[in-house]
C-alpha cells in the first residue's frame, strides 16, 4: 500500500475484488478480442457502443 | 470556537492566519483546502509531490481539464501557502454551489458514478489511479458531473486491487441499487451514512431478486459477505494489506462490470408530484397571467441567480432562465427533481441544477464537529428566491405558522417572489379536506402581516382567473442575521 492510502480500503474489500476480478478478466478479454477481431473483420471502425456513452454526451 | 492547543500532527488547523481552511478537509494528508480573504486555495503537501507531479507531467490533467471532467485551476505563488513545506499551492475555480450525493437524484448519482469510473480508467490509461472514490468529490455544473479533487490522483502499478473499490460501492453502487430496486427515497440514507451505505445494510436491503443481478451479486451481496468474513478473522491486518495482484486485465474488468452495473440501474420518475403539473387546477389564462407576472418581478429583481423552491418539474425554473438567471431548483421529491433533471438533460438547458430538499426539514449541517458537511442555509446566498405555490404546503399541510414561513424565506434570499393561495383556492381546500381548519390567521391579510416585519413590498399582483396573488419582496436590512 502506499503511503497515502487515508482511506481504508478494507481486508475483505481487496480480497473479494481480487476473486472478483479474476473471475471477470476471462469473458472480459474474450469480449474484448473477439470484438476487436469483429469489427476488423467488418472494418467499418465501429467502436464498442457502450464505451463512450458518456463521453459522447460531453459538451 | 474556543482555542485549544494544535493536534500534534499534520492536520492543518482550523484557522491559520488569514487562512481559514475548509472544515471537510482534514482527512487527507496529501493536501488541503483553505480560504484566505475569501479565495479558494488547495494547497499541495509533501507526501503527495511525486503524485502531483505526474499527474500534471502525463498529461493526464490536461487531457481531463480539456474535456470538462475535472474542475480547472490557476498556479499561484508557493508563498501563498497557508501552512511551511507546501509542494505547490493551486486556485481552482470556483462553482456557484456546492451539493451533496443526498441530495441528487437517481440520474445525477449514477452520472456521477460513471463519472468516477471514466477518471479511474483513464487514470488507469496514464500509469495512475484514483485514490478515492468519495461521491463527495463530484459536484454538478452546467448540467453535467465535475470532479473537484485534482489531488486524488496517485502511481499505482495497474496490478494492484484498487484500495478505492470499496468506497466506490458504498458511496455509488449500494445506493443506486437501492434506488433503483428497493425505493427512490433510499438516497436519503446517504444523510446518515455519511460515507456511503455499509454494504452488509444494502445487501440485507435489497430484494432478493437483486442476486440475480450479476453485478449486483457480486460488487454488494459477495462484497457484503467478504467483508464480514474479514470482519470476523482474529488477525485482520496481518497480512499487512498485502492482498494479491490482479491482472491488468483483470482491473479493466473490474471497471468495466462496475460501469454496466451502474448502467444498467433504472428508474421511473412515477410519483404524486412528478403528475402534479398537469394535475394542477389552474385554467390557461391563470397560467399564463402567472407566467407573465412572474417573469416581470424575475425581471424587475434584477439578479443573476434564483433559487426555485418546491419547483417540482421546473416549468418557472425553465422561465426564469428565459430572463437570464441561473437557477437551484429544489423539490422535496426526488421522482419530481429526477423528471426535472431528465428534462433539463433533455431540453440541455445548462442553467437549471435540480436537487432534492425538503423545506422542512433541509439538508443540516453535519459529519466531523457538525462543520464538515454544510447545512442547506450555509450553502451560500441566491439574488432571488421564488416559492410559488409553496407557502399553503408549508402552512396548512405542515402547519408552520406564516411568520416562521417569512423568517425561513428571509434566511435564504434578499428578495422574495412568493404565491400565496388562500383557502378557497382548490389546491388549498385539497390541503384542508382530511383535517379540521385550524388556521384561522392563513388569510391574505395575515400573509401580509407576517412577511412585513422582514421584508419590504415591492409589487402584489393577483392573478387572473384565479384567487391568487403573486408577492415581490425586497428583504429589509434588519431581518438580516449576522
Amino acid at each position: 500500500m502506499p503511503l497515502l492510502a487515508y482511506i481504508d480500503p478494507g481486508s475483505g474489500s481487496m480480497l473479494v475484488q481480487v476473486v472478483i476480478a479474476g473471475i471477470l478478466a476471462v469473458p472480459f478479454f474474450f469480449r474484448r478480442t473477439i470484438g476487436d477481431g469483429w469489427r476488423r473483420i467488418r472494418g467499418n471502425g465501429h467502436k464498442d457502443p457502450t464505451a463512450d456513452e458518456d463521453a459522447s454526451a460531453k459538451p | 470556537m474556543a482555542t485549544k492547543t494544535p493536534p500534534p500532527t499534520r492536520t492543518p488547523p482550523l484557522s491559520l492566519d488569514g487562512a481559514e481552511v475548509d472544515p471537510a478537509s482534514f482527512r487527507d494528508p496529501a493536501g488541503f483546502v483553505f480560504r484566505r480573504d475569501g479565495v479558494l486555495y488547495r494547497q499541495i503537501q509533501p507526501p503527495a509531490a511525486a503524485d502531483w507531479a505526474t499527474f500534471l507531467s502525463s498529461g493526464l490533467h490536461e487531457r481531463l481539464v480539456a474535456d470538462r471532467l475535472i474542475v480547472e485551476h490557476a498556479d499561484v505563488s508557493p508563498a501563498e501557502a497557508a501552512l511551511p513545506d507546501a509542494v505547490a499551492v493551486i486556485r481552482p475555480r470556483v462553482l456557484e454551489l456546492i451539493s451533496y450525493p443526498y441530495e441528487w437524484s437517481f440520474t445525477q448519482l449514477q452520472e456521477a458514478a460513471l463519472l468516477t469510473l471514466d477518471l479511474q480508467s483513464r487514470a488507469l490509461d496514464a500509469g495512475m489511479r484514483l485514490r478515492d472514490a468519495s461521491a463527495y468529490n463530484v459536484q454538478f455544473e452546467s448540467g453535467y458531473p465535475i470532479f473537484i479533487d485534482s489531488l486524488s490522483f496517485e502511481v499505482a502499478p495497474d496490478t494492484e486491487p484498487w484500495p478505492a473499490y470499496r468506497q466506490f460501492c458504498e458511496h455509488f453502487l449500494a445506493p443506486l441499487a437501492l434506488m433503483a430496486l428497493r425505493d427512490v427515497r433510499c438516497g436519503l440514507l446517504l444523510r446518515d451514512f455519511i460515507d456511503g451505505i455499509p454494504l452488509d445494510l444494502a445487501a440485507g436491503l435489497l430484494p432478493w431478486k437483486s442476486r440475480f443481478n450479476l453485478g449486483l451479486s457480486a460488487h454488494i451481496h459477495l462484497h457484503a459477505r467478504a467483508q464480514r468474513r474479514a470482519a470476523g478473522e482474529t488477525r485482520p491486518t496481518a497480512k499487512g494489506g498485502r492482498t494479491g495482484r490482479i491482472s491488468a486485465t483483470g482491473q479493466r474488468a473490474l471497471l468495466d462490470s462496475l460501469r454496466r452495473t451502474v448502467s444498467g440501474l433504472r428508474v421511473e420518475p412515477a410519483g404524486h408530484w412528478a403528475d402534479y403539473a398537469s394535475t394542477t387546477s389552474y385554467s390557461d389564462a391563470a397560467t399564463a397571467s402567472k407566467g407573465e407576472i412572474v417573469r416581470s418581478m424575475l425581471v424587475l429583481a434584477r439578479g443573476r441567480t434564483v433559487w426555485d423552491l418546491g419547483a417540482n418539474t421546473g416549468v418557472y425554473s425553465a422561465l426564469a432562465t428565459q430572463t437570464g438567471y441561473r437557477v437551484v431548483a429544489f423539490d422535496q421529491d426526488a421522482s419530481s427533481v429526477e423528471a426535472h433533471w431528465r428534462h433539463v438533460r433533455g431540453v440541455r438547458n445548462p442553467a437549471i441544477l435540480p436537487l432534492v430538499m425538503d423545506l422542512v426539514n433541509p439538508s443540516p449541517s453535519m459529519g466531523w464537529a457538525l462543520r464538515e458537511r454544510r447545512s442547506f442555509l450555509d450553502r451560500g446566498e441566491p439574488d432571488v428566491l421564488m416559492a410559488l405555490a409553496l407557502v399553503h404546503h408549508l402552512a396548512i399541510g405542515n402547519n408552520v405558522p406564516l411568520d416562521q414561513v417569512a423568517e425561513l424565506l428571509a434566511r435564504i434570499a434578499p428578495r422574495a417572489i412568493v404565491e400565496f393561495v388562500p383557502k378557497e383556492d382548490p389546491m388549498a381546500q385539497r390541503l384542508l379536506a382530511a383535517r379540521p381548519d385550524i388556521f384561522e390567521r392563513y388569510t391574505i391579510d395575515g400573509f401580509r402581516d407576517a412577511f412585513g416585519p422582514l421584508f419590504r413590498l415591492v409589487r402584489e399582483s393577483p392573478i387572473a382567473d384565479s384567487p391568487r396573488t403573486l408577492f415581490l419582496f425586497d428583504r429589509r436590512e434588519s431581518a438580516v442575521r449576522s
